[in-house]
């Protein structure tokens, strides 16, 4: 009998209904594009760059299982800029930096979750040089040949976490019912957080003004 | 100041900026401008440097002391600007004591600025004009403190010869003793004195005025340049222009990049080198146009993961009216590694020979033949903060040693 209630416990788990969060983040304003350096560089390369504008990560603080499979992403650079600008991964993703660019970049971390450097390769290099991101914090990626570029990785210890559109509307689905604490990242200065209660098949509405 | 207090200071100095990282990037930020939707834009940037140099004497190079010891506070503000995406300007300004490390007075000087249009939308023509460095070579596009390995520049950028710029040669015993072959001892301050008029086969970036067209054509990169201003002109050359309207220097260099690890360039450069001041004391019949100095170069560059390396040869030739025809061979090979993300060291080998010009009957030498190779370790600490030593041992041209040595070190904040 009780193995057959905690059968229909861990089924009733597994096939809750997922609770979702939705909600806005306000968003710092929008940071100038920056200025490639070219005066040595005598060939211009570039002389648009793709905007970046502020976005904010959203993810639930609690106790999660890792992901049962080794998760890869990838920052991509691509005209001297690294493509995305914020990157959010749970801790043992494996980052790779593929260059999509006809020049040589430098990517390059000094950051203390995940210090690194790739040196100089090719764009036909495979494997794709990258690197295991092993544990939580924020990561600061940058080129050691272009001064101007500049990304972010931040790595979490949860599944649960989206980026939010560029008006700072988020949705966070696939959720688990419990007590948590919702967290807005915005900048390396500034996280907000919020206790939440998610219940089965809830449809939760917070705004991080 | 003692060498070790200065690299004790700058330790302390780097460990207190190291906490404030995400300050740079946020000033950065702040010094970044933009308007139409970021089509015009513009960012001022920055080196704060801290130099110190323990030497023997006479120093070598462009090292312009007569004492052991020398402090360079220097501040470089660059400022870029980009409108729309045909068109780019910049400016390099520079507060120090002298373009060359010296005891002079502080001053503030405006190195370069520079316009660049690209008329069509495509990387096959660039034209720039303004006061910029030479194109010729690989060593001016990362000659800058923080990407430059070394302290001091390589041999040919900075390896005086006995040539001067404010007098014509009228005689080969007068180049010996320019060369100071002959006439010596020569006193440290005699020495440090004469750096200001005597002639490198490249004076460092060589921010001469003019204009420059480039562009890359598949794997084929092009650039050539007219400027006020041979190679070899000094600084207080640069200040002058128009002292060469008449006699402009041109250059030209052709590079191959059959893959992303690799560039293979060839550059040529041929100008009058002689200031207004020398008309006085040219050969009789002949103009500064006469005086010409001409150069063929050759450079490799290469790079894959940890490993950097750059090699120049110039050739070489002073033209003098009367006297023949000055020729030298110089040369380095330079190799970077980084043995951690903060760590890394660098090695570079040096060296020049020089041809002979006769002299009753004899053909002498007109120049000492020196090597010196550098050893330079850097450290950084943060994304903007870096620590350079550099240890240099050279033979030849040191006076009255065989060998010479140079311990330097820079503290270089980037902003």
């Amino acid at each position: 009998m009780i193995r057959r209630s905690l059968l229909l416990v861990v089924l009733g788990a597994v096939s809750a209904p997922a609770a979702t969060i939705e909600g806005r983040v306000t968003l710092p304003k929008t940071r100038s594009t920056p200025v490639v350096n070219q005066r040595y560089e005598i060939v211009a390369k570039s002389g648009v760059l793709s905007t970046n504008p502020p976005v904010a990560v959203v993810y639930l603080e609690g106790s999660f299982p890792q992901a049962a499979r080794p998760v890869v992403a990838q920052v991509v650079q691509k005209d001297l800029t690294f493509i995305p600008s914020l990157l959010a991964v749970q801790v043992g993703t494996h980052v790779e930096f593929p260059n999509h660019d006809d020049t040589f970049h430098n990517v390059f971390s000094f950051s203390p979750a995940k210090r690194f450097d790739l040196g100089r390769y090719r764009a036909d290099e495979r494997p794709v040089p990258g690197q295991l991101f092993d544990r939580p914090g924020l990561v600061t990626l940058r080129c050691d040949v272009h001064e101007h570029m500049r990304a972010l990785i931040l790595v979490l210890d949860t599944p649960h976490f989206v980026i939010t559109a560029a008006d700072g509307a988020f949705r966070l689905t696939g959720l688990p019912a419990g007590r948590f604490t919702l967290k807005a990242w915005i900048d390396s200065k500034q996280t907000r957080g919020q206790a939440v209660e998610l219940g089965a098949a809830t449809v939760l509405r917070v705004d991080f003004p | 100041m003692k060498l070790p207090a200065l690299i004790a200071g700058l330790l302390l100095s780097a460990s207190t900026l190291a906490a404030d990282d995400d300050f740079f990037d946020r000033l950065q930020e702040l010094l970044t401008v933009s308007a139409g939707e970021g089509r015009v834009r513009a960012r001022a940037s920055g080196t704060l440097d801290l130099e110190g140099y323990d030497l023997l004497q006479p120093a070598t190079g462009l090292i312009q002391t007569a004492g052991r010891r020398l402090f360079v506070p220097r501040a470089t503000t660059f400022l870029d600007a980009q409108f729309g995406p045909r068109v780019y300007a910049f400016a390099q300004l520079r507060v120090d004591r002298g373009f060359d490390p010296g005891r002079r007075p502080i001053e503030a000087r405006l190195d370069e600025y520079a316009v660049r249009v690209r008329p069509w939308n495509s990387r096959y023509l660039n034209l720039q004009v303004g006061r910029f460095g030479t194109i010729v070579g690989n060593w001016v596009n990362r000659h800058g403190s923080w990407t430059d390995p070394f302290i001091t520049a390589p041999g040919p950028y900075e390896n005086l010869t006995g040539v001067w710029d404010t007098e014509a040669v009228r005689s080969t015993g007068l180049l010996l003793r320019w060369s100071h072959l002959r006439g010596g001892p020569y006193s440290p301050e005699q020495v440090a004195a004469e750096k200001a008029v005597r002639l490198p086969i490249v004076w460092g970036p060589a921010y001469a005025t003019g204009a420059a067209v480039s562009g890359d054509i598949g794997r084929i990169r092009y650039a050539a340049e007219i400027k006020l201003g041979s190679l070899s002109s000094s600084p207080e050359a640069w200040l002058h222009a128009r002292e060469h309207r008449h006699h402009p220097s041109v250059s030209g260099r052709l590079a191959w990049r059959p893959s992303q690890m690799w560039e293979l360039g060839a550059s040529v450069s041929e100008g009058s080198y002689l200031r207004e001041s020398a008309d006085a004391t040219l050969a009789p019949g002949f103009t500064r146009g006469d005086y010409r100095q001409r150069v063929v170069a050759q450079d490799i560059v290469f790079a894959w993961r940890h490993l950097q390396v750059w090699t120049e040869i110039f050739a070489a030739r002073f033209e003098i009216p009367t006297v023949g025809n000055a020729d030298t061979i110089a040369y380095y090979a330079e190799a970077k590694y980084k043995f951690t993300p903060q760590l890394s060291g660098a090695l570079r080998w040096n060296q020049q020979i020089h041809g002979t010009l006769p002299e009753r009957g004899l053909e002498r030498t007109w120049g000492k033949d020196t090597w010196r190779v550098d050893l330079a370790p850097a450290f950084r600490f943060t994304p903007h903060t870096q620590l350079k030593l550099q240890y240099s041992l050279q033979h030849g041209d040191a006076g009255t040693r065989t060998y010479t040595r140079t311990l330097a070190t820079q503290f270089t904040v980037r902003y």
